[in-house]
């Protein structure tokens, strides 16, 4: 797979509140920054995938976005599949570009005020809920927090290494060109903000936002001919680790540390080609400030538990061994969960291309993407690369 | 609003976990054993996850555990009264691990690895719901 497609174009709006703005139209708006952005015509874009439109439900927004624009594309999806759908537009373009199908596709999300309402709902599953009691409590902030509560069980983490999380981050967003979050922040101010599900408080949390994102995506050759600076789609892993959530089927799970983003990583780095040192800048999933522990140790940049002393002394700062979340991660950009992948690849690529401004990694050549679904259940690892 | 303790779960009244439903009605705690293979599972399926058979019997956990995480919840649904414990149980029978409200005890009692055993609340009508409890006995 390796170079065989590239993104060569991004539109991205900046993550907040449009209660003005209909969803369809924040898609326009990033999808004409992305086309602009690649330098082609719409004409061009013969693959349309799309994350899902959680309102309409019945998957014609694509369809609605190419009357809009007047393109007739010869390859169309919506895609659903938890938060690692944005990955899989991705992957659905390079798969139907390496079959000759397409040379060119325009993947993109939106997403606006669905969240919420999503999550009051969620636990009506094929289970009984039986073992997770979704009656107990809306939403899965508390799975996320058993997780964390675990974690500092085995590791001797403490709330302050977490908040160190959230710190960075908000250190980072401030040179965003779309986080919404930018107000410089203290680890006190974290560790005093309200507490949701202990250990977890406001300050290490996601909002939930809306946004819109869109990246093009086009055949090496075709690449090379419009773009001066592609990034290329060097490889990607998948995995689920057959749980949905908290895993409830037999004792044998860790929920500090995650099977499917250490096989989704190991896959994603046999096909690249790579070893995970040799990634200069990554983009993690974290929905709350723990996993920005958990989920670099997992990846294969820290031996379990490592991530205390790194959150401490700058690892994962830009500069420091492997920079995470240049442009703020979920909890300082804001997460319009559907679209957050977008965003993180859109980050990934700027910083490939040299274009990250304040926030620039010297020298990134190689980058990696992780967004997942469930509780880590379901995770998708994209590794890209300048030339 | 009067605020609850416990709601009604939005799908129980899905197959596969009506008769578990019933039997925490007569404090009994109960998981499946496929007749096929013998597999013993947690939560309750309609089918055997190890053989995908679909001849299975019931049978009554110890209703014994240990806590594998916890936390305490402040922001829940509106018509909750928070606080409230929640824990996460590992079955002793080692079938599954359980999501549970904890009774009993204070969030500075708490220990990850603790013993815990089930206990059963009558929640509304016809609604029984299983609680856990550090087990000092
Ligand atoms: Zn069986």
């Amino acid at each position: 797979m390796r170079r065989m497609a590239a993104i060569i174009g991004c539109g991205a709006v900046q993550v907040g509140k449009y209660p003005d703005r209909l969803e369809s139209e924040l898609a326009l708006d990033a999808v004409r920054m992305a086309l602009l952005d690649a330098g082609i015509e719409k004409g061009q874009a013969e693959g349309i995938f799309t994350t899902p439109d959680l309102r309409g439900g019945i998957g014609l927004q694509a369809n609605l976005l190419c009357e809009y624009l007047r393109i007739t594309p010869k390859s169309m999806a919506e895609m659903t599949c938890g938060a690692v759908a944005a990955g899989l537009t991705v992957k659905t373009a390079v798969n139907e570009i390496m079959l000759g199908q397409i040379d060119v596709a325009v993947c993109y999300g939106a997403e606006r005020e669905c969240s919420i309402e999503w999550f009051k709902h969620f636990g009506s599953a094929l289970f009984e809920p039986v073992a997770l009691q979704p009656y107990a409590s809306y939403g899965i902030i508390w799975a996320y927090a058993m997780s964390a509560r675990r974690y500092m069980h085995e590791t001797g983490a403490k709330e302050e290494h977490f908040a160190m999380a959230a710190v960075r981050n908000r250190r980072n967003a401030r040179h965003s060109p779309v986080a919404a979050f930018k107000a410089p922040i203290a680890i006190e101010d974290v560790l005093e903000s309200r507490n949701l599900c202990s250990p977890i408080k406001l300050l290490d949390s996601s909002a939930s936002l809306d946004g819109a994102a869109a990246v093009v995506v086009a055949s090496a050759e075709f690449a090379r001919r419009v773009c001066p600076k592609p990034v290329y789609i060097m490889g990607w892993g998948q995995y689920h680790d057959n749980s949905c959530i908290i895993p409830t089927d037999r004792c044998d799970k860790s929920i500090s540390s995650f099977v499917a983003t250490r096989e989704a990583a190991a896959a994603a780095f046999r096909v690249a080609g790579i070893n995970p040192e040799d990634v200069d800048v990554a983009e993690v999933y974290a929905p709350f400030s723990p996993h920005e522990l958990i989920i670099p140790e997992d990846i294969g940049w820290f031996e379990k538990g490592e991530m205390v002393k790194a959150i401490e002394t700058g690892e994962t700062e830009i500069g420091g061994k492997i920079p995470v979340n240049t442009d703020g991660g979920l909890l300082s950009r804001g997460h319009p969960w559907a679209v957050t992948p977008f965003y993180q690849t859109i980050n990934v690529v700027r910083q490939l291309r040299g274009e990250a401004g304040e926030n620039q990694v010297p020298d990134a050549r190689i980058g990696l993407v992780h967004c997942e679904g469930g509780m880590m259940n379901n995770v998708f690892v994209l590794i890209l690369g300048s030339e | 609003m009067s605020k609850v303790d416990f709601a009604w779960p939005a799908s129980r009244h899905t197959p596969s976990g009506r008769e578990f439903w019933a039997g925490l009605k007569k404090r009994k705690l109960l998981a499946n054993k496929c007749q096929l293979c013998g597999e013993m599972f947690f939560p309750p399926r309609l089918c055997c996850p190890a053989c995908l058979g679909d001849r299975l019997e019931w049978f009554e956990l110890s209703g014994k555990g240990t806590l594998y995480s916890w936390t305490e919840v402040f922001f829940a649904g509106p018509e909750f009264k928070t606080p409230f414990l929640l824990g996460l149980v590992d079955l002793a029978e080692g079938v599954g691990r359980i999501a549970s409200r904890i009774a009993g005890a204070e969030a500075g009692e708490l220990k990850i690895g603790m013993p815990v055993r089930f206990t059963f609340v009558d929640a509304g009508e016809d609604f029984t719901i299983y609680c856990v409890t550090p087990d000092t006995g």
